[in-house]
């Protein structure tokens, strides 16, 4: 454990773009990679670069990453000193009750950093894959005396919109920040990793908390605003893979990315192992007329059909004859016999009847719910969704969560959407 | 079952395994794809209550130290709770070994003591079974027993390898005979028994040296009330070839009879974190138990991979047991083999090559061919059936000629490499 390092990471976004899969977890909590959940990745970077003492700060829907996350075992995070705390927003006598931007979130939080012996503050998000030594930005940011250090990441040109885009001197001295610019000549994006000094954290949060005009958000607000004010603002650049799998094409894509032949993120690398909380399951199953291709299969799987192009989750079940194509299946589902799966994210614990297409025919209309995340062919099933056997899914539908048999009474067409229960609260 | 201690006989070195078990006890010894032996009775424990574990430990501990370590996969590392390994220790008096399972006993006999337990639960570590065992603690309460035993019943050709008893119409056991070669009894003593705390302090008084024959079989004929309760599960002492390679290979059956995927009685295991298994383009798996870690792009039939194995374009394994970071490089062939960890099989090499001997001396192989921990085989060796390379062979112990059955490579033991 490297002493005087600490790391809040911001785990409370809604996920909205993520449709279904974040409808009832946090989009930390989703899973990824046949086996992990998209913080791990953040959680690993930590304790891999020697940070044992966290803070994840949750809001929205924070039970399955609770669950997750528990004391923190899988990370060593289950220490005597430091350790893993989940923070919940409380509700405090002068304060409105949720968090306002990430800014806030931070600044309601400060509390966290009285009692300890901190120079600097680490600032992450959980919804990103990548893998990191944060040792690197610490001393990248000492190196250069900075106020704060913002670890950017060159994206697409046409995909400046998305981010939050860093102008820099040839120092790495940041000299501009634009959130989600139409249009920029830059193309650092700030991955939402953040090296502040501390004091100066505070005094600009204390500062930020009083301005009526502002979001209270870093991106938003508090980076451009201390770039504005010439402060010592430094951008780091990452070369290596990194990814925000907020939405569903990129959380798709870099899914199937891990399933090249030359993945650009290694999950073998004894040096640099992520880890997660993994229920104790026996070695996949290939039976007898089992056959699988080009995927990622965990522990637990059964595969006495096909799968191809594919990501399986532990104890996913393909029975005799059915197949599997171009998807993502998580933990638990059953494919039954003589089923059909292509393209299509199948969330936990559904069950596809048997003889069923899911992901069927030519049409590619967009879904009429979620038009902007499902038009390119990709379906979604949410989590315990029943198929009834021999039913027909078309292309960019979205079947709900814990909708049953008895809900689909005909085949949905492309694009369709079957309902299930709202969400309790 | 809070006034019970369960302790787990763990110690042994076993010869019958011969370079599987080389540098670590028979219960350290991985089995059906991502277990140690001694992970059945140490998660028969944990789900069946019992809360304090000793493993008495000798031969080559290290491994099984390494596995066990704080007892976490089992929860047995709580404030009530706790496995705490026994190695032979020496005193001013006495220089340490244990001569045999009941000396063993008698030498941590003070942890026995400490535990206040009322009742002693012995096992073996070698064992593969599911098995509850309030079930036999019930058995044993019900008729006041002094000892009670778990059996099963065997073929009469299996009775050489058991303690065989005989009983009465309730289950009280009258004989004992200690691997008989021909007996009238069918019941074997699966080596899994509870004692009455005061019953096993009195008979270790004596120093006795093996607990089925010094001790069992003394208590039968003084008349104690010895009472046998019979297990009908699956059960089987791998301790020597053929029943180590059949036991992992009855897993690939349509309906295994030891069942892994049972969500009420799950095998647990120290876990090492490894990505899901990875299937590349050209890759074709069928009737086989693969482990997370695994990258395949070759053929993989009627065999138990365990995590990290690779098995690159146009390599092909076949009826094998094959463990953890194995690699066996492009056009390499293993058939009818056991192969340890961190064996490379160098580029187009063919393991279990040809038809086994009939040599009765090669029986104990069972057709098969073994390569023990971190062998090298160099490309394009042809290894027989029924070729032992030893532990650590290098690729310049081969020489150029094709190993036929009988052939043996001595073992590289990590105490020579420094000399």
């Amino acid at each position: 454990m490297i002493a005087n390092r600490y790391a809040f990471i911001l785990a409370g976004g809604v996920g909205s773009r993520l449709c279904l899969l974040s409808e009832r977890r946090a989009k930390p909590a989703v899973p990824f990679g046949g086996k992990y959940r998209i913080i791990d990745f953040t959680l690993s970077n930590c304790v891999n670069s020697g940070i044992y003492d966290v803070g994840v700060l949750t809001q929205y829907r924070p039970t399955s990453l609770r669950q997750h996350i528990g004391i923190g075992r899988p990370w060593d995070l289950d220490r005597t000193r430091g350790g893993i705390q989940l923070l919940q927003p409380s509700l405090d006598s002068n304060e409105s009750d949720w968090y306002l931007g990430t800014a806030d979130a931070i600044y309601r939080n400060l509390v966290h950093l009285r009692r300890r012996t901190l120079d600097h503050l680490l600032v992450l998000s959980g919804d990103h894959v990548y893998k990191m030594d944060y040792n690197i930005l610490y001393a990248f940011h000492e190196a250069n005396r900075a106020s704060v250090t913002v670890a950017v990441t060159e994206v697409p040109a046409d995909a400046v919109g998305a981010y939050g885009i860093l102008e820099t001197e040839s120092s790495g001295r940041v000299v501009g920040f634009q959130e989600k610019p139409r249009a920029s000549r830059s193309r650092l994006a700030s991955m939402g990793v953040y090296l502040f000094d501390r004091r100066s954290l505070i005094r600009w949060l204390t500062e930020d908390a009083t301005l009526a005009d502002s979001n209270h958000d870093f991106g938003k607000d508090l980076l451009p605003r201390l770039v504005a004010r010439g402060e010592a603002v430094y951008a780091y650049h990452f070369r290596d893979y990194w990814q925000d799998v907020g939405a569903l094409d990129t959380y798709y894509q870099s899914n199937m990315d891990l399933l090249s032949d030359r993945p650009p993120l290694d999950l073998s690398d004894p040096s640099w192992l992520v880890h997660t909380q993994s229920a104790d399951r026996p070695p996949v199953r290939f039976e007898a007329g089992g056959a699988a291709e080009r995927s990622l299969i965990a522990n637990g799987c059964r595969v006495a059909g096909r799968v191809v192009r594919s990501v399986l989750f532990p104890g996913v079940v393909v029975a005799p004859g059915a197949v599997v194509r171009d998807s993502i299946v998580m933990n638990d589902t059953i494919v039954m016999r003589d089923a059909a799966v292509d393209h299509a994210i199948l969330d936990k614990e559904v069950v596809v009847g048997e003889g069923a297409r899911v992901g069927w025919g030519d049409a590619m209309t967009p879904n009429q719910a979620c038009p902007d995340h499902l038009a390119h062919g990709l379906l979604l099933v949410g989590k315990e969704a029943r198929l009834p056997a021999g039913v027909t899914v078309g292309r960019n539908a979205r079947i709900g969560a814990f909708v049953t048999e008895q809900e689909i009474t005909a085949d949905v067409p492309a694009g369709g959407v079957v309902r299930g229960p709202e969400p309790e609260h | 079952m809070r006034d019970a201690i369960a302790l787990v006989l763990a110690g042994g070195g076993g010869e019958r395994l011969s370079v599987l078990a080389t540098e670590r006890a028979v219960s350290a010894v991985p089995f059906g794809g991502k277990y140690r032996i001694i992970d059945f009775a140490l998660s028969n424990c944990c789900h069946s209550g019992v809360r304090r574990v000793g493993v008495i430990t000798q031969h080559a501990p290290a491994s099984l130290h390494d596995h066990v370590g704080s007892g976490r996969a089992w929860d047995l590392d709580g404030r009530e709770s706790g496995i705490v390994i026994l190695q032979p220790f020496m005193t001013r008096d006495q220089a340490g070994w244990y001569r045999g399972t009941a000396d063993a006993l008698a030498q941590n006999w003070d942890v026995i003591e400490e535990s206040r337990a009322a009742r002693v639960l012995v096992l073996s570590g070698d064992h593969v079974y599911k098995m509850d065992y309030r079930a036999l603690m019930a058995a044993h309460q019900r008729v006041s027993a002094a000892v009670t035993l778990a059996v099963l019943a065997v073929a009469p050709d299996q009775v050489h390898r058991f303690g065989m008893v005989t009983t009465d119409a309730d289950g009280r056991v009258l004989g004992f005979e200690e691997k008989p070669q021909r007996t009238d009894a069918h019941l074997a003593s699966m080596g899994v028994c509870v004692f009455e705390s005061e019953v096993l302090r009195e008979a270790l008084r004596g120093r006795p040296v093996d607990l089925a024959l010094d001790v069992l079989r003394v208590l039968v004929r003084s008349g104690a009330r010895v009472q046998a309760c019979e297990f009908d599960g699956y059960f089987e002492d791998v301790g020597q070839i053929s029943t180590y390679y059949r036991a992992n290979l009855d897993l690939l059956r349509p309906d295994p009879r030891l069942l892994l995927h049972d969500a009420r009685w799950p095998i647990l295991t120290r876990d090492e974190e490894r990505p899901p298994v990875l299937l590349l383009p050209g890759a074709d798996v069928a009737g086989s138990l693969v482990a997370n870690g695994c990258r395949i792009a070759g053929r993989v039939r009627n065999s138990v991979l365990f995590p990290g194995v690779t098995v690159r374009a146009g390599a092909e394994v076949t009826d094998s047991v094959v463990m953890q970071d194995v690699i066996v490089e492009p056009g390499a062939k293993v058939r009818a083999a056991i192969v340890d960890k961190l064996v490379r099989v160098g580029e187009g090499a063919t393991v279990g090559a040809g038809d086994p001997s009939p040599d009765p001396s090669l029986a104990w192989l069972d057709g098969l061919t073994l390569i023990g921990k971190d062998a090298e085989i160099p490309a394009r060796a042809t290894v027989g059936r029924q070729v032992v390379v030893g532990v650590g062979a290098r690729p310049s112990d081969f020489g150029g000629e094709a190993l036929a059955p009988g052939a043996r490579i001595a073992d590289h033991v990590a105490t020579q490499e420094l000399a």
